[in-house]
């Protein structure tokens, strides 16, 4: 395994270059830091690569060059058989929620930590605990299509809670929801972020974008146009218009 | 040990519900389990009774019934074992009377004595037994003694040079035939199981993404799906093991009714031999299938 790198970023990205086999380049000389405990929003209109980084993050992908660095693990150099273990410290949410629509809310989280062999002794108190973090206690005998879009959400937060992550990666996941309860996901994304956990979360919300004044880096083309603290959706020049 | 049990509980139940979710292609690979299975077990079984007859005649091929005609007098027919006795070529020769002959005759299994009775006469001739030294030699006596008038014309002796090598060409035909029709079906069935995990797969297909979401490893993943083959690998050996078990023993009282000269025998060890191939066969059929099934799919 690669050695742990204990101080410096906790994502750490350079000179990632990504090509699809069919010639798509997704992602060109792409180099950034993410902090523990970070909080950024990537922006940028769809088929910028936002999606491709996120995937290249969990190793759902291999860079094509350049090195990616989580938790001070070498991606291209982590063994297929390491990669679960890597997952388990990533926790991830989507814009279409991923549940199993024959699992109730309790098993939809249960399942989570039954298919990574946790221990099963403390299966039960850890879900209510996720799922209390998430607001959803009372609905757990309910199947997903009894909720609503924000609360489907809630369940996939709280299954992404269930191992501790130390990264969070939310990938549009307002992007299903209406405006006030994407408001409400926010809430508990930053809620996650004050517990110690590094969110990182691609969106096209620009309203959320711009009022939280978080870290935001923007990719245009598969590179980043724009790395800054307190951000807005769009580039400042671009919101004097 | 609890991880274990987890392990075990989750591979067991997805692959239950699997079969069940997946009814009709589960049934069917079932099936072609099952006809694979019966086919090996009924060919081991054919080719063993073929041995054992092969087996049988070789201990036989050095002897042959000499049959004298019913007007042959007793004492001709001690001066004629006398001149064979005198042969440097024979070792033994043994008297055989008709008598003797219908009570050796009665003793052939499987034969309904009432069946003899209602013949009122007895039909068979009395004979003169004669072993010889060298099987080769069996053929010049049968020459010789084909000539004499004492005896019988229809048939004379019991001599039929090839049948050893016929019975063992029938065993070799045979042999090769049924494996050629294993091998194909085995290969059809190792066809269909992947296929039936592979519709596994697919029906399971968000879960699989989940899991693998959510850091399960690729083992557990599989699991499910071998777990699927196995069962499948196993209900269809049951049943032909079951179909085979007991109805081999009535098969070869059945056959024995029929073929009353062909010595058939039910070997009991032997069954069980076959049996317990055929479960082995039965789980490496679903395993084969199903890891060719998960291999491919599950590497991303």
């Amino acid at each position: 395994m690669a050695a742990v790198v204990e101080t410096g970023p906790q994502i750490h990205l350079e000179h990632v270059e990504k090509t699809y086999p069919n010639g798509t380049v997704a992602l060109r000389d792409v180099t950034l830091e993410i902090p523990k405990q970070d909080f950024v929003f990537l922006v940028g209109p769809s088929g910028a690569g936002k999606s491709t980084l996120v995937r290249l993050l969990i190793r759902e992908e291999k860079v094509t060059a350049g090195t990616i660095l989580v938790e001070g693990q070498d991606l291209s150099r982590l063994k297929r058989r390491h990669l679960p273990f890597l997952r388990r410290k990533i926790g991830m949410v989507f814009q279409d929620f991923k549940l199993l629509p024959n699992l109730t809310v309790f098993q939809n989280v249960a399942f989570a930590l039954r298919v990574t062999e946790g221990a099963l002794r403390h299966l039960k108190p850890k879900v209510e605990e996720v799922l209390s973090i998430v607001g959803l206690e009372g609905k757990e005998t309910k199947f997903p299509d009894q909720l609503s879009g924000g609360e489907q959400q809630r369940v996939a937060i709280a299954r992404a809670l269930v191992h501790d992550p130390l990264i969070f990666l939310a990938d549009e996941p307002t992007g299903n929801l209406d405006p006030a309860t994407s408001w409400e996901i926010i809430q508990l994304l930053l809620q996650i972020n004050a517990r110690g956990t590094t969110v990182m979360m691609a969106t096209h919300n620009r309203e959320i974008v711009d009022v939280m004044r978080r870290r935001v880096v923007a990719i245009e083309g598969g590179q980043i146009v724009r790395d800054e603290d307190a951000g807005g959706y769009h580039a400042p020049a671009l919101e004097s218009h | 040990m609890h991880r274990l049990w987890n392990r075990i509980d989750f591979a067991f139940s997805s692959a239950w519900q699997n079969f069940w979710r997946n009814a009709a292609v589960s049934v069917a690979s079932v099936l072609i389990v099952w006809v694979v299975l019966l086919a090996l077990g009924s060919l081991l079984l054919v080719l063993h009774s073929l041995d054992q007859i092969v087996a049988l005649e070789k201990t036989k091929a050095s002897a042959i019934s000499v049959y004298l005609a019913d007007t042959t007098p007793l004492s001709s027919a001690m001066d004629f074992k006398l001149h064979l006795e005198n042969d440097p070529r024979v070792t033994d020769v043994t008297y055989v009377s008709k008598d003797q002959a219908m009570a050796r005759f009665r003793q052939l299994p499987a034969l309904d004595p009432s069946v003899i009775d209602t013949l009122g006469t007895n039909p068979l001739p009395a004979s003169l037994d004669v072993t010889v030294r060298d099987i080769r030699d069996l053929a010049a006596i049968d020459q010789e003694v084909r000539t004499s008038p004492l005896v019988d014309k229809s048939p004379s002796t019991n001599y039929e040079p090839n049948v050893i090598d016929k019975i063992i060409l029938l065993a070799r035909v045979a042999g090769i035939a049924g494996l050629v029709l294993i091998i194909g079906l085995t290969g059809l069935s190792v066809f269909i199981i992947m296929l039936t995990i592979r519709t596994a797969i697919y029906l399971r297909r968000k879960e699989i993404e989940v899991m693998k979401l959510v850091g399960a490893t690729d083992w557990f993943v599989r699991w499910p799906f071998i777990v699927e083959g196995l069962i499948v690998g196993v209900v269809g050996a049951a049943v032909a093991v079951l179909i085979v078990g007991f109805g081999y023993r009535p098969a070869v009282i059945n056959l024995q009714s029929v073929l009353i000269f062909i010595p058939l025998a039910f070997d009991p060890a032997y069954l069980r031999v076959v049996l317990a191939a055929m479960l082995v066969f039965g789980l490496l059929l679903g395993s084969v299938g199903s890891y060719l099934g998960v291999r491919r799919f599950l590497k991303q």
